[in-house]
């Protein structure tokens, strides 16, 4: 009963808010893992004996501090091990910290449905009920053979010790693995493709802009187009090496973008994410001979400065302008 | 000053383009003072018809065309080979489909030489649709003598000029000019537009000026899509619909200029066009004169040149009349047919004889001799093809069709006239229509094709309508709205005209909520969002549905009738390959073919037919014994004691819940009975007041009384009351004189109420000269007047009353093999589920599916063989293969072929079922010969399905042996059982799903319906159960009344919904699965009895908070809903008593409260009044555990 799962109320869009809020964390333990956008996993086995208080009353000093803080509430869930601990959350209210009691874990997961676990994905919980295994209780119960046949060796096994309790998993300190968004509705059904290219233009832009202004560069780049029966199409892409470069981005977002041929779909939205991020100087930069590239960096980097005195709407594409 | 002709007009038979109909726009035409219009649709001719009688019925004259999409000229050619191999190298989208290709160029054809032209014309959109995809006139088919050309804005050479490539344009015309030379013209069209693309100024003004420089006479035209100005927005939704995508309101939208312009806006227009092309502004009138001159070569005469009023046989030598006339073979026929009966040589064969040679008189009198052969030829191939075949119809009176083995009923036997079906004094097309076995119905066509050949056979269109479902659907996607809103507000609507959606929105109980919604929406768009005009989530989408209404969307295949024509026919006739079996199809519908003069055969599917097939032959396959229905012995004692119980679920025509109550008070014994059971079920005769008195008579409660002897013999069948069309017939027939011929056309004058005064003098006058007193003709006359032309063709329902006494002999006889063959066929007005429970009461027992024992479709199995000596041996109803959701038929012949099955692998590999289909029947318990349980053989399954995937086909992943073994897996519980049942077979074949909830109905009290059978009248009960059928049937007070069946498992509740419960229980009847109901008892015969609900709850809501909340839940759920919060009054209303066919008495007048449905009630050409929205699907959704688990029709439709 030493892992503690927080998750801050951060209103959407405040993700830039969380390195602070794991700072105050990090007051108690350094082993802290960001789940980004807003929550972390904290190992508090060293700080119970340190502050000589458990990890529920240790909960309730971090929920006051990080109100009194930064005016952020937080929920908190504690369980002997990373697993249970993100499960307790889901039961806890502000004020209220759900906490698994070691020796208590099978009770506790028991009677839940098992897409509740963490690590079971809708397919596999999918295959889990069509065998009537829909409890953990019962997946505990079906023999660990059966079980691997139904979603393999490895799974299997795995699923077998946790819905009987056992949390091999740890809290990995990573402080930075974090992701940007930028999301494009649009106010009606949209079938142009410029104006789909415009919107990937402007928010390809605007991550860029963001990405350099936190000094960071991006290895991943993902594109979301949601359609207005609420469906979602999925892409994404490496980038040839981390760049906050936005035409690269740009490049990126139109090609994934391509590739989806949209003819008649009706598109109520366009998000682009940002994923891997690291910090900028850690970014190697393929040199080349053509100055043109260094030209367009260096044109941006202006910009990037002119927008930072006269406002985000100073500098932008022509086709943008409109 | 002169009038002005459009020559490019499209109606709303241009699906999703054109926006009025040809009748709006004929009429607009006259109004705006024009003398002729021209009605060129895209890709069809199917308006013609009704384009061609509303011309003549406002006086102008019509021009006939069609809009096509044509191909370029084979090498050279640019345009659509470009396009094409550009959007060949375009990446397949990932999601949404792909954009409608429109890309071709669009060019209008005008019939101008009479017949010439409109032989042209059919050839040409008949040679469109040859090809694959969207219609295509190729260039080599594109040629013609007798037809105008007009070169628009769409066309090739229009798109060269809009492109500003006058040289282009030249050179793309020259194959033009080759081909039609002088019927060639160039078409200016303005809509206002700017730029320089299609309906631009510019682009009007350099087609007038290519036109002048080529040498090619200019016409101007406006393009019309709609009649009056301001139906732009439709138009728009239209598009969107064509195309498949939102309305772009950034985008090109309809300019709102395409409409009849008169011609003083013409004439402005032209004057524009010709200044801005450089001419002087008096050129104008050359310009219009051109257009005028080409109207005037326009000449096609509906009348002779369409062919309409003519009649067209197939020629007498392929129907079996060798050299001989058709009359000659049809006599000879007849007369064969007369010895092959033996009716010559029975005692009155003089009877038979006259009146062969009567109606061969008439026959021969309209030259219709072919067409009796014809259908004789086609009924013979249908027999030897083994396939079950009956007349039906007013046909079935004739003794011609008797003898011609047509007809199966003996007409003179059942006292059928000829002249119901064809007089002298009739000059229409008679009408013959057969039943064939629906399964088979497809084959029949086939031989009817293979007989004739395609240049004479033709199926008939079938336009399919906007309706306020499609409506709905179409404007929400065209003006963006979120796709489960539309789906809602959709589904909720009862199938309805799209017109009457805002009047039905205001009324209809079941609306009341989205009518909430829209107000509400609306309030809140008029405050919130002021710059967008109508506001709101719905916006305009209410106008805009009304504004699609009836407008064609699509064509399908009528699903009966077949043309029959000469060689003659493609050229008076467009024909198009049906999209799945590629029939020839015509395009005009069903009306439209019989105004042309084209001979149409309906060969209607008869799933009744279908099944009672597949029960004759399981009965064979099983025992051997072969059963000729047409050979069952008449008045089975056993046939009619079941009829008698009214339990005749399954038996045509008479198993609906109406018909039950009718049978049950009516207690049919004989054939008669039947016919006039099935005549007095229909809308006519209840509303004329001939049940009650009839079963009163029959059961000696009322004398029977004739207002005068002579009308004895004709009305002694029916106990005095007139039920049939041909007691009318003999009535005025005895009465004046006048013969049967011009009685049945005195028949036909009384529904309207015009002729009617005029048939009372005459009426008086001739029966007075033939001695009648006053008051026997008073008398007579007031029944003749009553009965209208309500009452039902003998000849139809004696048609109707063979397989309705055949199938029910089957149920009596062969119960299991007549449910195997209900249920494999489909038949009826039930789910498939109820007719289990029907067998299950009948103590047929019910085999589960099994792989090693069913079939591909349902088989009789024996279950005990008793040790008694005769008979007495039980079948079983073995379940099919095809029932399992999502089989496809070569699957399931599949699995039959293999069997037995010696284990689970031997059946994976042998049977090689996809691996849903696998688990489903695992689910179900079709696998568990093989052992484990359900769940542990899904898992095997999967492991097979893997390791065939894998490549490991040879390694065996099952140790060898019979047995499955076990995984550890749980088993599936019974409530799991039974989901899976219902979610794979749509059936609950193990046990009625109603005896899950046994305890909690026992809890409140529920009475079963066995047990309501002893109920008291006027007893408030509560019944429950699964909702069965819905009907709102058009009813004699004019009041809407939900009828709804209920099966609990003992049996089936029938309950009636008033007008005064609707508020409260509508829209629950109409959305829920499981019902409770609170009802009083009505019960009018021993047999008869129905529940009138007052309340109505969804029990599956009720189950679900009893489950979680306890009683006290149920209990608060109760009050808060408060189902019966109005009157309760044991016994009801007057309006409640009256249930529809159980009284004739006229509805009280003035006495109910001021209803504002009373003037809205809708008054049939039959006289005879109907609620607005009754006779309409309801609304209603499935649950979710199933697919279509319960069936709503429409009412019998008079």
């Amino acid at each position: 009963m030493t892992i503690l799962c927080v998750r801050f109320q951060l209103p959407p869009m405040y993700e830039a808010a969380l390195p602070e809020l794991l700072g105050l964390i990090e007051e108690f333990t350094p082993v802290v893992e960001a789940l980004p956008p807003d929550g972390a996993l904290a190992d508090l086995r060293g700080a119970e004996r340190y502050f000589g208080r458990d990890a529920v009353e240790l909960a309730s000093v971090i929920r006051v501090r990080a109100l009194a803080l930064h005016g952020v509430d937080c929920v908190i869930g504690a369980g002997p091990g990373p697993m249970l601990a993100r499960m307790a959350l889901r039961d806890a209210r502000p004020g209220l910290t759900r906490a698994v009691p070691g020796g208590g874990e099978r009770e506790f997961l028991a009677g839940r449905p098992v897409a509740a676990l963490p690590g079971v994905g809708t397919a596999t919980a999918r295959t889990l009920c069509e065998y009537g295994l829909d409890t953990l209780g019962r997946v505990a119960a079906a023999p660990l053979p059966t079980l691997q046949r139904l979603v393999g060796a490895k799974t299997g096994r795995e699923l077998h010790e946790r819905a009987n309790g056992v949390d091999r998993g740890r809290v990995v300190p990573n402080g930075v693995s974090r992701s940007l968004a930028a999301d494009r509705p649009f106010d009606r059904d949209e079938l142009d493709p410029d104006r789909h290219r415009r919107a990937l233009l402007s928010a390809a832009g605007e991550l860029g802009a963001r990405l350099r202004a936190v000094d960071k560069v991006c290895r991943t780049l993902t594109l979301t187009v949601r359609y207005a029966d609420r469906s979602a199409t999925t892409r994404s892409r490496t980038l040839p090496e981390p760049t906050a470069h936005s035409a690269a981005l740009t490049r990126a977002a139109y090609d994934m973008y391509e590739a989806l041929g949209l003819q008649r779909a009706r598109v109520r939205s366009l998000a682009l994410r940002a994923e891997g991020l690291t910090p900028a100087e850690q970014a190697s930069h393929q040199l080349t001979f053509d100055p043109v590239d260094e030209k367009v960096r260096r044109i941006e980097e202006v910009a990037d400065r002119v927008r930072a005195k006269f406002g985000p709407r100073a500098v932008m594409p022509g086709s943008l302008a409109a | 000053m002169p009038g002005f002709t459009h020559l490019h007009t499209v109606s709303g038979f241009s699906a999703r383009y054109g926006a009025s109909h040809p009748e709006r726009l004929a009429e607009r035409a006259v109004e705006r003072g024009m003398d002729a219009l021209a009605l060129t649709d895209r890709d069809t001719l199917a308006g013609t018809v009704r384009f061609a009688k509303a011309c003549a019925k406002a006086g102008v004259r019509p021009l006939f065309g069609a809009e096509l999409a044509v191909a370029a000229p084979a090498p050279g050619g640019a345009g659509r080979t470009e396009t094409s191999v550009r959007r060949d190298r375009r990446r397949a989208p990932v999601r949404g489909g792909a954009f409608v290709d429109e890309s071709a160029p669009r060019v209008t054809f005008l019939a101008r030489d009479g017949a010439r032209g409109w032989a042209d014309l059919c050839r040409l959109v008949s040679a469109a649709h040859t090809a694959e995809g969207t219609p295509l006139l190729s260039w080599p088919d594109n040629h013609a003598d007798g037809l105008t050309v007009l070169l628009g804005p769409g066309s090739d050479v229009g798109r060269a000029l809009a492109a500003g490539r006058p040289d282009r344009a030249a050179r793309l015309l020259a194959p033009w000019r080759e081909v039609y030379g002088g019927a060639l013209r160039l078409e200016a069209v303005w809509h206002g537009r700017t730029g320089t693309g299609p309906g631009s100024l510019r682009l009007a003004s350099r087609t007038v000026g290519f036109a002048a420089e080529q040498g090619v006479r200019p016409v101007l035209t406006n393009a019309v899509r709609y009649a009056d100005p301001g139906q732009g927005r439709v138009a728009d939704v239209l598009d969107a619909a064509r195309r498949l995508v939102p309305i772009d309101a950034t985008g090109e939208l309809d300019s709102g200029e395409a409409w009849l312009k008169d011609a003083g806006a013409m004439r402005d227009a032209a004057e524009r066009i010709v200044e801005s092309a450089g001419f002087r502004r008096d050129t104008a009138h050359r310009l219009l004169e051109q257009t005028r001159a080409t109207a005037a070569e326009c000449l096609v005469d509906p009348e002779d040149d369409l062919g309409m009023g003519a009649v067209h046989f197939p020629e007498p030598h392929l129907v079996g009349a060798g050299r001989r006339t058709a009359q000659r073979a049809l006599a000879s026929r007849a007369a064969a047919g007369m010895v092959r009966r033996g009716y010559d040589r029975r005692p009155g064969h003089r009877e038979y004889w006259e009146r062969m040679h009567h109606e061969l008189d008439i026959i021969a009198h309209h030259g219709f001799a072919s067409y009796f052969l014809t259908v004789a030829q086609v009924v013979d191939d249908v027999r030897h093809m083994g396939v079950r075949v009956a007349a039906r119809g007013s046909g079935a009176g004739s003794l011609v069709n008797h003898l011609l083995g047509i007809a199966h009923a003996d007409p003179v036997e059942h006292g059928l006239l000829m002249e119901r079906f064809l007089s002298k004094e009739r000059v229409v097309l008679p009408d013959i229509d057969i039943d064939v076995e629906s399964a088979r119905r497809l084959e029949v066509y086939r031989a009817i094709i293979g007989r004739f050949g395609t240049e004479r056979v033709a199926t008939v269109a079938m336009p399919e309508t906007y309706r306020v479902r499609h409506a709905i659907r179409d404007v929400g996607a065209a003006l963006s709205m979120d796709p489960a809103e539309i789906d809602r507000v959709a589904k909720s609507f009862p199938h309805i005209r799209a017109r009457d959606a805002r009047a039905a929105l205001e009324e209809l109980p079941e609306l009341k909520e989205l009518a909430e919604e829209t107000r509400r929406e609306e309030r809140e768009g008029r405050k919130g969002r002021k710059g967008q005009e109508g506001g709101g989530r719905y916006g305009r989408l209410w106008e805009l549905v009304e504004g699609l209404d009836a407008l064609p969307r699509g064509v399908a295949m009528h699903p009966c009738g077949v043309l029959l024509s000469d060689a003659s026919l493609l050229s008076r006739t467009p024909v198009v390959p049906t999209s799945g079996e590629g029939f020839p199809m015509a395009q005009f519908d069903k009306d439209d073919v019989e105004d042309l003069g084209l001979l149409k055969l309906d060969v209607l599917g008869v799933r009744m037919q279908s099944a009672m097939a597949h029960a004759v032959t399981e009965v064979e396959r099983a025992t051997g014994e072969r059963i000729d229905l047409d050979a069952v012995p008449e008045g089975d004692p056993a046939t009619y004691r079941m009829i008698r119980s009214a339990e005749t679920l399954g038996c045509f025509q008479i198993e609906s819940p109406g018909q039950r109550d009718l049978v049950g008070r009516l207690q049919p014994s004989t054939f008669h009975d039947l016919v006039v059971d099935i005549s007095l079920f229909r809308p006519g005769p209840v509303a004329a007041d001939m049940v009650r008195p009839f079963i009163e008579a029959r059961h000696g409660r009322a004398p029977v009384r004739h207002p005068h002897e002579d009308l004895a013999e004709p009305l002694e069948s029916t106990y005095g009351v007139v039920v049939f069309h041909e007691q009318i017939i003999d009535i005025v027939d005895i009465m004046t004189g006048c013969g049967r011929g011009e009685a049945d056309r005195v028949r036909r004058g009384l529904s309207d109420p015009e002729s009617q005064g005029r048939i009372k003098v005459w009426f008086a006058q001739h029966a007075a000269a033939r001695g009648y007193d006053a008051e026997t003709i008073q008398r007579t006359w007031e029944i003749v007047e009553a009965f209208g032309s309500y009452g039902f063709c003998k000849a139809h329902a004696v048609a109707f009353a063979v397989p309705t006494y055949q199938s029910a002999w089957l149920k009596a006889h062969h119960p299991a093999a007549f449910y195997a063959g209900l249920l494999t066929h489909d038949p009826g007005m039930y789910p498939k589920r109820l007719l289990l429970a029907d067998a299950r009461r009948r103590g047929v027992p019910i085999l589960p599916l099994d792989v090693n024992g069913s079939g591909v479709a349902h088989r009789i199995e024996l279950v005990s063989e008793s040790r008694k000596p005769r008979g007495a041996r039980t079948w079983g109803l073995r379940l099919a293969l095809l029932d399992v959701h999502g089989i496809s038929e070569a699957e399931a012949e599949r699995i039959a072929e293999g069997q037995p099955y010696a284990s689970l692998l031997d059946f994976w590999e042998r049977a090689r079922p996809s691996r849903p289909l696998a688990g489903r029947l695992a689910q179900v318990g079709a696998l568990d010969a093989f052992g484990a349980n359900r769940r542990d053989l899904q898992l095997h399954l999967t492991e097979l399905h893997r390791g065939a995937r894998g490549g490991r086909g040879d390694q065996l992943p099952l140790a060898g042996g019979r047995r499955t073994a076990s995984a550890g897996l749980p088993d599936l519980t019974s409530a799991e059982r039974l989901s899976a049942e219902l979610g794979v077979l749509s059936m609950d074949a193990s046990r009625n799903l109603m005896d899950d909830h046994r305890t909690f109905l026992r809890e409140l009290g529920v009475v079963s319906a066995k047990r309501l059978r002893e109920a008291r009248h006027g007893e408030t009960v509560l019944v429950a159960g699964a909702k069965a059928a819905t009907q709102t049937p058009p009813i004699r007070s004019g009041r809407r009344v939900i009828f709804s069946t209920l099966d609990d498992g003992s049996g089936l509740v029938d309950l009636a919904f008033f007008d005064d419960s609707h508020d409260a229980c509508a829209h629950t009847v109409f959305h829920s699965w499981l019902l409770l109901v609170r009802g009083v008892v009505q019960r009018r015969g021993p047999r008869s009895l129905s529940v009138v609900g007052s309340a109505a709850w969804n029990l599956a809501d009720l189950l679900e908070v009893r489950r979680e909340e306890g009683l006290e839940g149920v209990a608060a759920r109760l009050a808060a809903a408060g189902g019966g919060q109005e009157g309760d009054d044991p016994g009801g209303g007057p309006a409640r008593r009256r249930l529809a066919g159980s009284d004739g008495r006229p509805a009280p007048a003035g006495s109910a409260a001021r209803d504002p449905m009373e003037q809205r009630t809708i008054r049939m050409s039959t006289g005879y009044e109907m609620h607005p929205w009754a006779d309409l699907r309801p609304a209603g959704e499935g649950p979710a555990a199933g697919r279509k688990l319960w069936h709503q029709s429409p009412g019998s439709a008079g």
